[in-house]
Parts: C-alpha cells; sequence; structure tokens
C-alpha cells in the first residue's frame, strides 16, 4: 500500500527538490503544504506515515510543527531536511522526535540513504 | 517588491538558494559568536542600483551606523561589491557578546571580521549552488560615521546598474542583532543570474 507522504516546504523549488530526489521504488502518495499550519492542517485531519518537514519558514516554523505533533499526540515519521545546519538546531529537532536531518540543498544520495537506514525502502 | 522581470518560479528559485546560503551563513556566525542564531525567511529584492541610497536612508538616517565593503570576482562574469549595513546599537551588543568595549578600534576590527564571514560564507554558499567559485577583495570599512550612510551608498552604487537586497535578521539568544546585506551587481549579471535560475528550474 502506497505510504501517505507529505513534503512541507515554502519553496516550490524545495518541494520539487524533495520529490525528485525519491527513488521510483518509493511508493508513496504525495501531499504538499506551505508553511507549518498547512502541515498541522493535513496532520490533524489524516493519516500521515511520514514527513519531509523544513525549518525556516514564515506563519509556524518547522519547531513548531515538531512541537504540535509531540504535543498533540500525531503518530507520524518527520525527517527534517533544513539549511539551519547549526549542530544546537539539530539536536533539538532531533529531541523533539524527528528521525533524521538532512542538510539542504537535497539530492537523492542523501534522501536514499535516510529512507534505508529507516527502512522505507 | 521590484522585481525586475523576475518570474514567481525564478523568484522562488534565488529564495531557496538565498535561504541555503544564509543557513551556512548563520551556522559560521553561531560559531563565531558561540551562540544560537534564530534563522528568519530573508527578504530578497532586485532594485536598480541607484534606489539604493534612499531605501536605506530612513532606516540608517537617525541612527550610527558602519557599512562593510567586499568586492567578488567569479567565472561567466559573475562580479559584484557585496555592502553589509548595520546599526552600531546592534554591534555593541555583539561586541559586548565578544568581550570588546564599545568605541573600541578594534570594535571595528570586529565588525570587519563578522562582515567577512557573513559575506564569504554566504556568497560560497550562492555560488557553489549554481556551480560557480569566487574570489574576494579585503574587506574595507566605508564608514563608521554619523548619518552619512545615503551619501556612502550614493558613492558607492554609482558604478552599478542593480543590486539584490537581502534582509537578513538574526536573532541570537537573548540578544536581537539586525544587518542588511545588499549586492551590487552589473547589469550583465541580472540576465546571468535569470538564465542560471531557469538551468536550476529545468532540472526539476
Amino acid at each position: 500500500m502506497a505510504l501517505p507522504v507529505l513534503i512541507c516546504d515554502d519553496s516550490i523549488l524545495a518541494r520539487k527538490q524533495v520529490r525528485k530526489s525519491l527513488p521510483e521504488s518509493f511508493d508513496a502518495e504525495f501531499q504538499t503544504a506551505g508553511n507549518g499550519l498547512e502541515a498541522l492542517a493535513v496532520l490533524r485531519s489524516q493519516e500521515i506515515g511520514l514527513v519531509f518537514l523544513d525549518l525556516t519558514m514564515p506563519e509556524l516554523d518547522g519547531v513548531g510543527v515538531l512541537e504540535a505533533i509531540k504535543a498533540e499526540g500525531i503518530d507520524c515519521f518527520v525527517i527534517v531536511i533544513s539549511a539551519d545546519i547549526q549542530p544546537e538546531m539539530q539536536k533539538r529537532v532531533m529531541e523533539l522526535g524527528a528521525l533524521a536531518f538532512v542538510q539542504k540543498p537535497v539530492n537523492e544520495d542523501k534522501i536514499i540513504g535516510v529512507l534505508k537506514q529507516y527502512g522505507f525502502i | 517588491m521590484n522585481n525586475l522581470g523576475f518570474s514567481e518560479e525564478q523568484r522562488d528559485c534565488l529564495q531557496e538558494i538565498i535561504n541555503v546560503a544564509m543557513g551556512l551563513a548563520s551556522d559560521k556566525l553561531a560559531r563565531f559568536l558561540n551562540t544560537f542564531v534564530h534563522l528568519q525567511v530573508p527578504s530578497i529584492a532586485l532594485v536598480g542600483a541607484m534606489h539604493i541610497p534612499e531605501e536605506f536612508e530612513n532606516r540608517y538616517q537617525d541612527a550610527e551606523a558602519a557599512l562593510v565593503s567586499q568586492g567578488f570576482f567569479g567565472n561567466e562574469g559573475v562580479r559584484g561589491e557585496a555592502i553589509v549595513l548595520y546599526q552600531m546599537e546592534n554591534a555593541h551588543k555583539i561586541s559586548a557578546l565578544l568581550g570588546y568595549e564599545a568605541g573600541d578600534v578594534s570594535e571595528i576590527e570586529m565588525l570587519t571580521d563578522i562582515s567577512s564571514i557573513l559575506t564569504t560564507t554566504f556568497l560560497n554558499g550562492l555560488a557553489d549552488q549554481i556551480e560557480n567559485s569566487l574570489s574576494y577583495s579585503a574587506p574595507r570599512i566605508l564608514s563608521s560615521r554619523h548619518g552619512n550612510v545615503a551619501d556612502v551608498l550614493k558613492n558607492t552604487s554609482f558604478h552599478w546598474e542593480h543590486a539584490l537586497k537581502v534582509d537578513i535578521s538574526y536573532q541570537l539568544i537573548d540578544h536581537s542583532f539586525n544587518c542588511d546585506m545588499i549586492l551590487l551587481i552589473p547589469g550583465e549579471a541580472v540576465s546571468n543570474i535569470k538564465n542560471i535560475l531557469d538551468r536550476i528550474l529545468e532540472a526539476y
């Protein structure tokens, strides 16, 4: 069965970069969100298996999304994809329950590596 | 935003490239200051260089400001001048963080260092993504005096046709620190940039 996946980034280019880096073998159904609030609206109303989450976004940032996921007990895996590579930020998102941190810009190697590591492909 | 003919797709693409470059620059800044930097989405605009003095006159007219400039040169005719503008009030906060006295001669050196870190890390990050590589001239202080920001910008931007204005806001824990970065670029660079953006967009 296809995995419901949410790609959340305020940049159209960044969302396409994620999509294009995913292998054919990854059986998924995609939805997108342009900021954290949009992402939460999707997460609260639908079952999402995996979220690719940007951090620096307008309205609500990725940390806010992770906090809400944790507080509301929303059941999904989150892979953070961000340009904010400060060690403290990476530590913070991992503590908030993110599965992995991927540095932008993404490419096939980075995405496939992390998907393999956590058994998504 | 005055976009000088950037399409929405091109603007989105440039914004993302700048976000990535900003992330690298912030990481360097955070390490230099030994603190954590809260990143915000930078606002970008491409404007005529002649409008630059008036764009910044209001924001800096009542404040003591410092301007640090650094030239950059790359392949395919990519060249320009990067200017970082600070309000000294902000700079004093940073120098306090690093243990300098306000008005200290070394405070100016500190600003030169920070500007160089921000400019070169940012521009290298930008260049990497567009498969270019840049070299730099030594950073120089254009002004650290009161009330002449517009004049200094007028003299500097006079030689250039276009400017990519990047409003950067770094918030440090316990401190807030804002600066503006202006990239002055020659006219032909704008069409080069558009071509580069289109090339990236085509790949997706």
